[in-house]
């Protein structure tokens, strides 16, 4: 396979240079087939979030009560993201504030680490880098789930559960980040530059940041979209290692207001206060999305190709 | 980040764990270094109270309490409601670390969380001074004998809410026996084959354990000081016929068998789907934030009896504070738990009109704000003159210290009876096995 | 494979290289090495409500494997990726040639429509597809009959969501890859008279075969630790979704609902060690086309 590789930093250019020469469907029949697929699966794909917009428009009785995917005569958004924004006591500001904390403060850090070990796997010869790098790739098939219970034991005898640190330490690591930029370093970072600056009497360090860091950027930039992502959908670990409400991020505290509407003595149902809250918790992601196209994109190739 | 939880105790036998705590010691040592080490030191002020609740409209129960206290204070979190916060408390307890000085339980949790030693016995801060405040029942789920494991809060004792527009327009009688509910089931079958006499909610253990209670089946015999003998008879006579009964009107399609607490339930309580709801002391409050639209043709009558002439009772569920063993505070710990609500009036004011709750204080129950309430939602009926003979009426009753479990198999097994791949009856039989080849796996010495 | 090392340098490189690695090995260690040894000792005591923890060698274990409900779980995780997997990678591939062949407009909004779910947290997803499933107030409740969430179907709906929430970013990298084959290829094909469809399944399939052993094992990966979808959904329908639903739910509930740490330790290690088999059969049944090398 080694010798297909394709120069990655290209890929865009091909993608609008065959865009400009309209390599499209050969028969309108074809055509039309395609289009009639893509609108189908289209559908499929969309249908949720309009439940979600016209859901978000009503109240409970709405939402029990007329048609779900169309709107009912009261028009009640407003009214919702008002009780949204106010309810025990504005929680639900805190919690988008608390998701983009960990989100920002992981997706730069997982990033920095693994750009300096990515690099590292790919350009350094040090002893164990083999090894080491086998082990990654071997920890990433360990179930998440089989090592929250005893982070969380471990981290509490740090005295670090139900704190920030608790979600956002072990949301640094990312073993697929490391194999991606590694994968990416090895094939875009030219080893005569390396050498060059080398030459020249620069540091390791500074080989790195001024010669590896402009070559990797395309790749860092969708390592730090993925683990924002990820870290923003994350639910399970900071579900155990918080208990306080203010420090929840939004998957867990709407899951809290869900659970608490499917309790009968846990006070009133608000439904459709969850429901706009996980409309406005989407927003933020589907936005970050539509700007970053270019990114996630290219970036996805890295894994991809090889 | 203090330095203080650098400080690592009992790291013997532990090698793993010590070496991990000392590098995120350290971790924690950076982090607090960049900024955000701001948590206080030992309070020389008023002693501050950690309590994990998930009542609604809580914070201004808390509020009150604050003002009125000045030697200690209450500092609350929501940590999740019903089996989250459980999680959390039992992770927490078995780290050592992390835990609230004092913890809302429900009645059902008491056992567990007492068979690990991790609760407080009150007795000894004076708890039993308040138990003339409590009818007999209520007390015994919270104690044995002189300690005292929890204050009781609220409780759900049970009624049966019906739509008084429904029957009036199908000329129903309100049932007063069980058979009789059976009965105008069947004419509101025939005269609206679209609707139901109620919904079966099989994922709810505290209104199928509700039910069950009522019908005088006592599924677990079990006391803190009896451990670790526990006996378990889940399916005895008077629960095989609450099962058969409602097996009987399920298959009869009398009553629908959405889960409990699902936008389904909801639908049907608020489009008439449903022509009774049997709720707990909380229903009402409840029932009038679901189905908004209906206010106004909801009426409380006492639940359907076995025998006719009975006031047999059952209790759906009720919750209580407990003082964890992690506190440095036992004392004003238990004060706290005792004060919280208690007998406070203006407490209470809270937790009747904007939490739903129903009291178990006596002083609450014979207090005429309360029993004389009209609720609107009810057409002006002052419901609580049915629930409180109800709750008054409630027999004694153990839970086994191994509710989670308990719970699960009930609902598991029952939803697998709904689905006709068993009979509700034979549902619990394989509970009753499974529970007790639980038991035993967990070192009790099980008698059924 | 390029070569980087003169001989001179090797020692300090071999510094740097430490130095570098050193902080991502730290988490490493701390994070996911010592976790998972704390939970194999964990996997060997054994705990009882009443006596507390003794060790009990391999008794976990045994018992897992003995245990009805485990194996259920297992079977049930496998089937459901072999069902699942098959079908999402194939309507993310139909999906990725169809972006790849058709250029407009439509084709490049279909792209982001795909792509979006992914941008929706799981338990946000589940949540909405909760809704949607409900019988009497969900749409899908006018048009069918079937209950969606009772035990004979739910499988089949969770498989949904996960289809839904995953197929468009297994499109991206598919499209992605069928971007980065030469052109050159097509051309010739195109030249030989070869139809769309047969330049699709004969050329660009076979073509971007790495790519689509990447997202198949991680599909399998993801499948087989299925766990917040049958979770969040659970309370709709506890008896068709139960506590043993999958080994990732049982072991969360053994842990966190029954306290048994012990044995939801064991049973972590052996789905782990079934991820582990799994992944690394699959590996090896198609190394040759493996991007993961």
């Amino acid at each position: 396979m080694s010798d297909t590789v394709t120069e990655r930093s290209t890929v865009s250019e091909a993608v609008s240079e065959r865009a400009a020469t309209g390599r499209t469907g050969r028969t309108t029949g074809g055509r039309i087939a395609s289009h009639a697929v893509m609108a189908l699966m289209a559908a499929y794909f969309l249908l949720p979030f309009w439940w979600l917009l016209v859901a978000s428009t009503k109240d409970n009785d709405g939402l029990f009560g007329s048609a779900p995917l169309w709107f009912s005569g009261d028009f009640k958004l407003f009214d919702n993201l008002s009780t949204l924004f106010s309810h025990d006591g504005g929680v639900y500001l805190r919690w988008l504030r608390n998701s983009a904390l960990y989100s920002v403060v992981s997706g730069v850090g997982a990033t920095a680490l693994a750009a300096l070990a990515g690099y590292a796997f790919a350009k350094l010869r040090f002893p164990g880098r083999n090894l080491l790098f086998a082990a990654l790739l071997g920890l990433i098939m360990v179930p998440a789930t089989a090592l929250v219970l005893p982070t969380y034991l471990l981290m509490s005898e740090a005295g670090l559960t139900d704190t920030v640190w608790a979600v956002i330490l072990p949301s640094l690591l990312n073993p697929f980040g490391v194999y991606l930029l590694r994968v990416y370093a090895h094939d875009s970072v030219p080893d005569e530059m390396l050498e060059a600056a080398r030459i020249d009497g620069a540091g390791e360090l500074r080989v790195f940041r001024s010669v590896a860091l402009p070559a990797m950027r395309p790749a860092l930039v969708t390592v730090l979209l993925f683990t924002m992502v990820a870290t923003w959908n994350n639910f399970f670990l900071p579900l155990v290692m918080l208990s306080d409400n203010d420090l929840f991020p939004l998957t867990v505290g709407l899951r809290t207001w869900y659970q608490s509407a499917t309790l009968g003595n846990a006070g009133p149902a608000l439904f459709n206060v969850i429901v706009v809250g996980a409309l406005v918790a989407i927003v933020p992601l589907i936005v970050a999305f539509l700007l970053l196209q270019r990114y996630w994109r290219g970036g996805l190739t890295i894994g991809a190709l090889k | 980040m203090s330095a203080r939880h650098l400080s690592v105790e009992r790291r013997q036998r532990r090698p793993i764990r010590t070496m991990i705590t000392a590098v995120l010691a350290a971790t924690a040592l950076v982090a607090a270094g960049c900024g955000g080490g701001d948590e206080s030191e030992e309070p020389s002020g008023p002693v501050k109270i950690k309590v994990w609740a998930w009542y609604p409209a809580f914070q201004g129960v808390v509020d009150h309490f604050n003002r009125t206290h000045t030697d200690v204070q209450i500092e609350w979190e929501n940590a999740g409601a019903g089996q989250d916060q459980y999680t959390k408390l039992q992770t927490a307890l078995k780290a050592g670390k992390g835990a609230p000085d004092v913890a809302m339980l429900e009645f059902q949790e008491l056992p567990t969380f007492q068979l690990t030693k991790h609760l407080v016995d009150m007795g000894k801060y004076g708890a039993n001074d308040i138990k003339g405040d409590y009818v007999d029942w209520a007390w015994k789920q919270v104690s044995n004998g002189d300690s005292v494991y929890a204050i009781p809060v609220d409780a759900g004792p049970m009624a049966m809410l019906y739509r008084e527009d429904i029957f009036k327009q199908h000329n129903l009688a309100v049932p007063k026996t069980w058979a009789e509910y059976k009965e105008v089931a069947q004419k509101l079958k025939a005269a609206s084959p679209g609707s139901f006499i109620t919904d079966f909610g099989a994922n709810d253990g505290g209104f199928m354990t509700g039910l069950m209670w009522q019908a005088g089946a006592r599924p677990f015999e079990y006391t803190a000081a009896q451990s670790p003998n526990v006996g378990v008879r889940l399916n005895n006579d008077p629960a095989k016929k609450v099962m058969a009964y409602w097996e009987d009107m399920v298959d009869g399609g009398l009553v629908d068998t959405v889960a409990y607490g699902t936008t389904d339930q909801y639908s049907g309580l608020g489009s008439g789907k449903y022509a009774t709801y049997i709720a707990a002391g909380w229903g009402p409050g409840y029932l009038a934030s679901v189905a908004k639209t209906t206010s106004g043709k909801w009426r409380a009558a006492p639940i359907p009896q076995w025998n006719a002439g009975e006031k047999a009772q059952g209790d759906w569920g009720g919750s209580s504070f407990a003082v964890t063993d992690q506190t440095k505070y036992p004392k004003q710990a238990t004060q706290v738990a005792m004060e919280i609500f208690g007998a406070d009036k203006d407490a209470w004011k809270i937790g009747i009109d904007e939490a739903f709750l129903f009291p178990t204080a006596t002083p609450i129950l014979e207090w005429d704000y309360f029993v004389t309430k009209e609720y609107e939602f009810f057409g002006g009926q002052k419901v609580n003159e049915v629930f409180v003979p109800a709750y008054n009426g409630i027999g004694e009753f153990q839970w086994s210290p191994f509710n989670s479990y308990y719970f699960n198999q009930l609902s598991t097994n029952l939803n697998q009876a709904i689905e006709k791949k068993t009979s509700w009856t034979a549902a619990l039989d394989t509970a009753q096995q499974n529970i007790t080849t639980y038991a035993a796996q967990q070192g009790f010495k099980v008698a059924s | 494979m390029s070569v980087v090392a003169r001989r001179p340098r090797v020692g300090r490189q071999a510094v740097a290289g430490w130095l570098f690695v050193a902080p991502f090995t730290v988490l490493l260690v701390f994070f996911l090495l010592l976790p998972m040894l704390y939970a194999a000792k964990l996997s060997l005591y054994r705990s009882t409500l009443v006596e507390g923890e003794v060790f009990a060698w391999l008794d976990n274990y045994r018992q897992a494997l003995d245990d009805p409900e485990f194996r259920r779980g297992v079977l049930r995780v496998v089937v459901f990726g072999l069902v699942q997997t098959p079908v999402m990678i194939g309507i993310a591939l139909v999906a990725a040639l169809l972006v790849d062949e058709v250029t407009s407009r439509f084709s490049r909004l279909f792209r982001l429509a795909a792509f979006v779910p992914y941008a929706v947290p799981v338990v946000i997803g589940t949540l909405m597809w909760g809704f949607l499933y409900s019988p009497n107030t969900g749409p899908l409740s006018s048009v069918t009959d079937v209950d969606f969430l009772s035990s004979g179907t739910v499988l089949y709906s969770l498989g949904n969501i996960v289809t839904w929430q995953w197929a468009g970013y297994n499109m991206i990298v598919l499209y992605a890859a069928l971007q980065g084959v030469p052109r050159e290829v097509y051309e010739s094909a195109r030249i030989d008279g070869a139809g769309a469809v047969q330049t699709a399944l004969r050329i660009k399939t076979p073509m971007i075969s790495a790519a689509i052993v990447l997202v198949t094992i991680f599909t399998i990966i993801g499948t087989l630790q299925f766990f917040t979808e049958p979770l969040i959904l659970q309370p709709l329908n506890p008896g068709a979704v139960t506590n043993s639903y999958t080994p990732n739910v049982y072991a969360y509930h053994q842990a966190f609902s029954y306290q048994q740490y012990n044995y939801s330790a064991a049973i972590s290690f052996l789905l782990g060690a079934v991820v582990f088999v799994g992944s690394y059969i699959f590996l090896f049944a198609t190394r040759r086309r493996s991007a993961l090398r």
